[in-house]
């Protein structure tokens, strides 16, 4: 056992990020003796974020693992910087937000830095004890950050639900686990491969019973349907920027899992989950585009449009291949650009008007159209317009999908795609068509001249950022489609 | 009669004593036949020492785990569940894993039953008139029969290669967990500063918060 | 000695009756009480697995350990949750809590 490799180097964006999550608990709670104001808060957690993701890109091109159980890899160092940039992003278009809306900031910060620090261990463990204690990082930092809303009653019943739902399905998750290892005699992704392919006698009903529980342990994660019920609650009941994170990171984060697991140490069991997957995709993709149809609040339209985009990723967990592995990274690197530009979109809206309905946004392209023009935007490349991110993406999921030998779900999905268009342009419909009265931004501003209202710097310079890459990666996919792919064919070999 | 006059005389707070009496000679009654049964077994030798023990586990598991599931008063709840964990303790013994056994008591019988009791004293949840449990009983009971049904059966269709269980050593278990797993255990205790500094955050009251503005001002 | 299969029963049985009790409780309390139970079921079988298949290098043990250790913790965090919703409106029922729809 000695001949294990401990190279911390390997840690270091996550011990960047750890560390800096310690920086800033501490210098809030001693700011009056080092004289630091609460607006230091959010820059030290940009700079840890951004030195993260610069340590994890060094990394790029090696392949080693710590003592066996962690591997930093291409597919590692995709989701890294996936989580470093969402967290950078999140933090500079929010920070006013916060400093208006959050209870404890210092405590805030510290419980995105630590949630990143999850999902990237989630993403790189090639062991099920260290993927599971990510998953539980992840979780408890995001039911914090859920319930530090200030005087917003809804955001302590959201976290009480959030953690109440978030523990019965880690037990499921984990039982399923016991039962894989039981069945699979290790907990070392290698192993449990090698044990399944050569095929024990009269191991087929626990190993079914386990994976079909980890199906839903880690489905409740992801939100899938039918584990959903927590999404559209936490999401409502979260501040706004946990609410952008719970749909960005979380969502990659349980991916990454799924596909370490499922294109890995699952694979030689592929006849005992495929199905069941396919079930839940389609399930996820119909329900989540339906009843996103209904929705008034904007943050639970986000969370059922979420949910119908997970089901489209499913379809690639279905045909785990190479080639779909890819697609669905690209699609989560076009959907969280996309998420994000809508998310800090609602954040500059709410900071402004301090109403997150969206019968509220009516007129928004006469009082600010830059911020109408991000919004229609986002909500177009999420239902899959041409020359926005969303349509490449989402093209070659589903044309990988189709390829994959399952045209039926690739049917389910467009039509659902199409479903979801509905809803967008509803939004898009109250934003550019319907005239505003005014009457949000002043009630006593009936039949004047609506002023214009500006965002701050940081508003501006996360969405446009945003919305430019969303262009850029709409018409020009080549950069991120070739990290998608080396990350694919580290999963595979 | 005598024992009425005996628990008389403890210094027992007066509405304990009926509690006491009733709850024990209630367990009493349930818990001997069976135990009887089991120790006239292991007399004739149907049984080994260690299938005697596995079975009053089982059974004290097996009670806690319904009286937790089933009792309306809060603090019983509790308490049944740490009757269960500390049966599950035994049967970490049972399995040869002292030390998980140790690891069981300490932080059942030690941190969660204070944590629970600490969290229905502050929320008063035994004075709480409201309705404990839900119209959706019967459905949860089918739900859980199935749930049992289907994991035993899978448990016993299974085909197992068990060998006989060892003894765990503990050098050998804390070169396994602090080094081959140093970085779970590095990040489990990340978990654990999550739950301290979010308890705290979450429990402090709004405006404990707002006292640095005035400072500053 | 004791077969393999004894334990795994007992524990599909502790399990399922969490399962029980999440689904049919109302009170947050006792909602954390039925995960904790099946949570006591899951370490059960990983021990069980450890020292009847795995006695070489006992994973499960060490998986067990990590699952109480967060199992505590998720007590203490849920128990903050409960207390503030508890402060703002005096109840900690989950039906109670409902500004929001399930």
């Amino acid at each position: 056992m000695s001949d294990l490799n401990f190279n911390y180097a390997l840690l270091l964006p996550e011990i960047i990020l750890a560390a800096t999550g310690g920086i800033v608990l501490l210098s809030d709670a001693f700011r009056r003796e080092l004289k630091l104001g609460r607006n230091m808060l959010p820059w030290i957690t940009v700079a840890g974020a951004v030195l993260a993701t610069l340590a994890s890109v060094a990394q790029a091109g090696i392949v080693e693992d710590f003592a066996g159980i962690v591997l930093v890899d291409a597919f590692t160092t995709f989701f890294r910087v996936l989580f470093g940039l969402t967290l950078a992003v999140v933090v500079i278009g929010s920070h006013e937000y916060v400093a208006k809306q959050i209870r404890g900031q210092g405590e805030f910060y510290t419980m995105l830095l630590f949630a990143t620090v999850g999902a990237s261990f989630m993403a790189m463990s090639t062991e099920l004890i260290t993927a599971y204690v990510g998953i539980e990082l992840l979780s408890f930092s995001l039911y914090v950050a859920v319930s530090l809303a200030k005087s917003d009653p809804r955001s302590g019943e959201a976290g009480l639900k959030y953690v109440l739902l978030g523990g019965l399905a880690s037990a499921i998750l984990l039982y399923g686990l016991s039962l894989v290892y039981g069945a699979a005699g290790s907990t070392d992704y290698a192993t449990i491969a090698k044990n399944l392919s050569e095929g024990r006698d009269g191991m087929h009903a626990p190993l079914l019973m386990g994976l079909t529980m980890v199906i839903a342990g880690l489905g409740f994660k992801a939100s899938a349907v039918p584990f959903h019920m927590w999404t559209p609650d936490a999401y409502e009941g979260a501040p706004l920027p946990v609410t952008a994170v719970l749909s960005a990171t979380s969502k990659a984060a349980a991916f990454a899992v799924l596909l370490r697991l499922f294109g890995g140490p699952f694979l030689p069991a592929i006849a005992d989950w495929q199905g069941t997957i396919a079930f839940l995709a389609v399930l996820t993709m119909v329900v989540g585009n339906l009843i996103a149809i209904q929705q008034h609040n904007i943050k639970r339209l986000l969370a059922y449009s979420s949910i119908g985009q997970v089901g489209f990723m499913l379809m690639a967990i279905v045909t785990i291949s190479d080639a779909s592995t890819s697609a669905v990274l690209m699609h989560l690197g076009g959907y969280l650009i996309t998420n994000l530009a809508v998310f800090m979109g609602v954040i500059a809206f709410y900071n402004q008007t301090g109403s997150e309905e969206i019968a509220d946004m009516k007129g928004l392209a006469e009082t600010n159209p830059f911020l109408a023009l991000v919004i229609a935007a986002g909500l177009f490349s999420l239902a899959g317009m041409p020359l926005l991110a969303g349509f490449t993406t989402k093209f070659i999921l589903f044309q990988a999908a189709a390829y994959g030998g399952y045209l039926w779900l690739v049917g389910v999905a467009v039509v659902a795609s199409t479903v979801s268009l509905y809803y967008y342009l509803m939004v898009i419909k109250q934003i550019y068509v319907i005239q505003t009265d005014g009457s949000l931004l002043d009630p006593q501003a009936h039949d004047v001249v609506v002023p214009r209202w500006r965002l701050t710097w940081t508003g501006y310079l996360t969405t446009a950022t945003l919305l430019v890459a969303m262009v850029v990666v709409g018409l020009w996919v080549a950069p991120l489609a070739h990290a998608a792919d080396s990350a694919a064919k580290a999963l595979f070999g | 009669m005598g024992g009425a006059v005996v628990l008389n005389r403890l210094p027992l707070p007066a509405q304990l004593d009926r509690t006491v009496t009733t709850g024990g000679l209630l367990a009493g009654a349930i818990v001997t036949p069976p135990l009887i049964a089991l120790i006239v077994l292991r007399v004739l030798g149907n049984i080994s020492s260690a299938q005697m023990v596995w079975w009053m586990l089982a059974g004290v598991i097996v009670a806690g785990a319904l009286g937790a599931v089933t009792l309306r008063n809060v603090v019983h709840s509790a308490l049944a569940l740490i009757a269960a964990a500390m049966g599950l303790a035994g049967m970490f013994l049972l399995l040869a894993s002292e030390f998980l056994a140790l690891v069981q008591v300490l932080v059942y019988g030690g941190g969660v039953a204070i944590l629970l009791m600490f969290g229905l004293m502050l929320t008063n949840a035994t004075e709480d008139p409201v309705v404990i449990d839900g119209s959706q009983k019967p459905f949860a009971a089918g739900v859980g029969l199935i749930l049992g049904v289907a994991l035993t059966a899978a448990m016993l269709s299974a085909n197992w290669d068990a060998s006989i269980s060892t003894v765990v050593d503990f050098r050998d278990l804390g070169a396994r967990l602090y080094r081959d797993f140093g970085v779970p255990f590095e990040v489990a205790s990340l978990v654990l500063l999550v739950a301290l500094v979010g308890a705290v955050a979450i429990s402090r009251r709004d405006n404990d918060d707002d006292n640095d503005a005035e400072a500053a001002s | 000695m004791i077969p393999l299969e004894y334990y795994l029963v007992l524990s599909g049985i502790l399990f399922a009756l969490g399962f029980y009790g999440v689904l049919a409780r109302r009170s947050a309390i006792l909602i954390l009480i039925a995960v904790e139970l099946m949570l006591a079921a899951v370490s059960l079988n990983f021990v069980a697995f450890a020292s009847y298949m795995d006695a070489e290098l006992f994973t499960g043990v060490i998986f067990a350990i990590f699952v109480i250790t967060i199992a505590a913790a998720e007590v203490g965090l849920a128990l903050g949750i409960v207390l503030r919703i508890f402060r703002e409106r005096r109840s900690a029922n989950v039906d109670e809590a409902s500004s929001l729809k399930w």
